[in-house]
């Protein structure tokens, strides 16, 4: 068995642990059952870890069935594993590994009758995240992705008890499969096209014909699934709807990794099928995808401020930083994929440990809602609140957390590209992180005024069904340590040394296109090279001072924004009501009209989902 | 966003969505073309593998990988269901009442459920020769028995549908598709590689492993399918809530004024 066998293995290998879990998972005791899905979802992590090592900044592909083509032509299905993909199964894994952990003493009674079924989706969550950051073919990615979405639907209305999960759930569903078709039909106009199923193979067959409607429809199609999952504006009402009410360690999946996944699906569709000739000018979708990302992360910051209810405030938290990733990958060039690459590691640390903390905060009072827990949770300061704030100033993007250095890195790049950009870095980062120091201070030390209700209907966060049965017991040690771990985690990847360095050789291999296709054992693509490099800067790999000044920076105006919002209340004086005046003004005038249209109501999803995509297809015509 | 707004709105979308996929089509090849690559590959494929059945050879040997997938998908489903159906604490469970039929009816069900249930094992037994397989066949068995819900009535299906034993079955069906391709990797070829002896061209034992994948996916579909069907039957008849009514539906607050129900 050589090293690209394990291509295939990291999916099967908790394919089977689903299969065990589903069958034999009533006849467990739980701690056995627990210590069976920690020891599975360890294994893969540990296959990955060493398909990583094995690939050592090499691109491993395996033909599924050995199918290998002949002449450029062949059947059968392949796995690629670039560095870039690989690393978002090793992603995937880590956070599964967590959450299994996280939910030892977390889930109290299981379903009657059923205790298995919670870890059998969880790792069935966890193939269709391998398979599909590592297969190499279009349709195949298809069957992965639903895999995900179907196995995400259950799991985000898994407490049955409350008609709330059930609503975010069906919504969730509904537009994700609408979606999921779109994709389908924009594969099927490849395939009729091309005769090919493959990216590279597609990629390759697209030159034979000019761009036309065909190609533009199928791109913006295929595109619609994978930003939806990945939440862009006008796609995302989906998505903190089903994070208010999905259990606190399916939120750390689908924000940490699931909806990243979308963004990682757009890029390595772009780069593999649509990058050559034939294909989308590189200029149309990085002028779409910049915009849509720059409206993304404002929306997302802007939202997030608003929220009462943490988990909607960490949602849009996750909106707004994924308009960012965006902005990242649409900036077409190596160091952009790199610094992204970076970023959503140390993201994924940052974001999952801040619901994990959200967890605790449900299990031990009932409630995420920051008015209702104001100053009640002093007791826990020293573990939780710590913990809390670290999280918070990690979003912001302060060294030496990854994020910081992720964020420094994708600025960079971006600052190359326009000027402007890195402002908006800072800005969303600094209010989305903002957002989260202001809760941890009310919530854990009571700082401030006390928060009053504001005239206007909200999310409330309280009479929320606590996830646990029983109160007042001390807060579980699993529910400290793993947070603990993730937001080291998220430090590590900051600070180790080389990491920087790998990526940006793997951000290369992910945009070189005529790489991917000799990977794939296929004649090197015609036409002129697209290059990746074309416009980079400069390619640093670690921490500069500009980097550090502005993730510095972030953390300033965060804690500026949350003080501003503790403490700006109980100031007098003119000035300060004239602001206040204006605050509120504005407030009406911006916020609000835009805080209605997140009705909830499915069927405004589907209206904005259908606009989103007759303003892609609008564009991309335009602009091909 | 009020209603008429709302409308306007998506079939402004609509609309142009509508032209955008017409335009489209018409690059799409024309129909009935003789040429087709992927088609012809295919063929050459399958008949090389001794498999009559393109279809079952793509499905379970040329593309096996997407088949996992898919049924993957189904025991996901099946789990989901089973964890967004199950008995909370609200409901307990409700006696079926036996339900008058006609004797015709029942004739006819008694007849032909075992016709049916032959049906469904020749469908899949012989997917690696002519159409049909694990997919159609496994739909087939699942409908068979149901044929006692119809022709009796539920309690008479609960009787012959061993639920738990489905659910294991479902289960350890869809593993050994996943063990199945590790065969591959022990003969010293690649996951789910066809390693089994590929026989007499056009005989039940031909294809090496496309009949054997065929058949656990048989099982996997038939009792999966049956399972599903047995919780949606089981919460609309076999379940009623505790307090004699249905839950009351708390209304969400939202960012919005007026909160809706759904």
């Amino acid at each position: 068995m050589n090293a690209s066998d394990l291509l295939p293995l990291a999916v099967a290998v908790p394919l089977l642990g689903a299969a065990v879990f589903a069958a034999v998972g009533r006849l467990l005791p739980r701690l056995a059952s627990d210590i069976l899905a920690t020891a599975w979802a360890l294994a893969d992590l540990v296959l990955l870890a060493v398909l990583w090592h094995r690939a050592n900044g090499r691109t491993l592909t395996n033909w599924v069935g050995g199918w290998r083509p002949h002449d450029g032509e062949g059947v059968g299905v392949v796995l690629v594993g670039d560095p870039i993909g690989v690393g978002m199964a090793l992603l995937a894994a880590a956070l599964i590994l967590a959450v299994t952990v996280y939910a030892w003493r977390y889930f109290a009674e299981p379903p009657s009758g059923h205790p298995g079924t919670f870890p059998a989706l969880i790792l069935l969550f966890e193939a269709g995240m391998c398979g599909f950051a590592l297969t190499g073919d279009l349709f195949n990615a298809f069957v992965f992705f639903e895999l995900m979405g179907a196995v995400a639907y259950a799991l985000t209305g898994y407490h049955v008890e409350d008609p709330r999960p059930l609503q975010g759930a069906l919504t969730f569903g509904i537009v994700n499969s609408l979606a999921a078709y779109c994709s389908l039909t924009g594969i099927g106009l490849l395939y009729a096209r091309t005769g090919e199923l493959g990216m590279a193979q597609i990629g390759l067959h697209l030159a034979d014909h000019r761009t036309d409607a065909l190609v533009v429809a199928a791109f913006v199609l295929v595109l619609t699934g994978l930003l939806v999952k990945a939440a862009m504006v006008p796609f995302h009402f989906w998505l903190p709807d089903a994070h208010a009410v999905a259990p606190t360690p399916v939120c750390m999946l689908l924000s940490g990794v699931m909806v990243e996944l979308g963004v990682y699906g757009a890029a390595r569709v772009y780069w593999t099928v649509f990058s050559g000739p034939g294909g989308i000018p590189a200029a149309a979708v990085h002028e779409v995808l910049v915009t849509a990302g720059v409206v993304t992360a404002l929306l997302g910051a802007v939202m997030c401020w608003q929220q009462r209810h943490v988990k909607r405030m960490l949602a849009f938290s996750t909106i707004s930083h994924i308009g960012l990733f965006l902005i990242g990958v649409a900036l077409l060039n190596a160091p952009g994929v790199a610094g992204t690459a970076l970023y959503v590691a140390g993201h994924a640390g940052a974001k999952a440990a801040l619901f994990a903390l959200t967890g605790v905060l449900l299990d031990q009072y009932g409630s995420v809602d920051e008015h209702t827990l104001f100053g009640r949770a002093v007791r826990l300061r020293w573990s939780v609140g710590l913990m809390f704030g670290l999280g918070g100033l990690a979003l912001a993007g302060v060294p030496p957390f990854g994020t910081g250095l992720g964020k420094a890195l994708t600025e960079r790049a971006a600052g190359a590209d326009l000027a402007w950009l890195p402002a908006v870095f800072v800005l969303t980062s600094a209010l989305t992180a903002g957002a989260v120091l202001r809760t941890a201070a009310r919530i854990f030390t009571g700082a401030g005024a006390t928060p009053h209700d504001g005239s206007d209907a909200q999310t409330r966060g309280d009479h929320e069904e606590p996830e646990v049965r029983e109160p007042g017991r001390p807060v579980p040690l699993p529910m400290l340590v793993v947070p603990g771990l993730l937001l080291a985690a998220c430090l590590a990847v900051g600070l180790l040394p080389g990491l920087g360095a790998e990526l940006a050789r793997a951000g290369r291999l992910f945009t070189d296109r005529a790489a991917y296709t000799a990977a794939a054992g296929l004649p090197a693509p015609a036409g002129p090279a697209v290059s990746a490099t074309a416009g980079a800067a400069a390619t640093g790999t670690g921490w500069t001072t500009e980097g550090v000044l502005l993730g510095a920076l972030s953390g300033v105006l965060a804690a500026a924004f949350a003080a501003t919002a503790l403490w700006g209340p109980n100031l007098t004086g003119t000035t300060v009501r004239r602001l206040g005046g204006l605050a509120a003004a504005g407030s009406r005038r911006l916020v609000l009209p835009l805080r209605r249209l997140h009705s909830g109501r499915l069927g405004d999803n589907v209206a904005w989902l259908a606009t989103g995509i007759a303003g892609l297809l609008a564009a991309f015509t335009a602009l091909k | 966003m009020s209603r008429t707004a709302r409308v306007r709105l998506f079939l402004c979308a609509a609309a142009v969505i509508a032209v955008a996929y017409t335009l489209a089509c018409t690059g799409l090849p024309h129909f009935g073309a003789a040429v087709h690559p992927y088609g012809a590959r295919a063929v050459g494929a399958t008949l090389k593998q001794r498999t009559a059945n393109t279809i079952s050879s793509i499905n379970f040997d040329q593309r096996a990988f997407d088949t996992l997938g898919e049924e993957s998908i189904l025991l996901g489903s099946v789990l989901g269901v089973s964890a967004l159906l199950r008995r909370t604490g609200s409901e307990r469970e409700a006696r079926p009442r036996p339900v008058r039929v006609l004797p015709s009816t029942s004739l006819f069900g008694v007849l032909l459920l075992p016709v049916a249930l032959l049906t469904g094992v020749y469908i899949v037994a012989h997917g690696q020769l002519s159409p049909g397989g694990g997919f159609q066949g496994g739909v087939i068995l699942a409908t068979a028995l149901h044929l006692a819900y119809v022709a009796a009535d539920y309690r008479v299906l609960r009787r012959i549908r061993p639920r738990e034993l489905l659910d294991t079955l479902d289960a350890v069906a869809a593993g050994a598709f996943t063990c199945l391709g590790v065969a591959g990797l022990v003969a010293g070829a690649a996951y789910l590689q066809n390693v089994l002896p590929l026989g007499t061209f056009n005989t039940l034992s031909s294809g090496g492993l496309v009949p054997v994948i065929n058949a656990a996916v048989g099982i996997e579909v038939g009792s999966g399918v049956i399972v599903l069907l047995a919780y949606f039957l089981d919460q609309t008849i076999g379940t009623e809530s505790g307090d004699g009514g249905t839950e009351p539906n708390r209304p969400t607050d939202r960012d919005e004024d007026s909160p809706c129900p759904t």
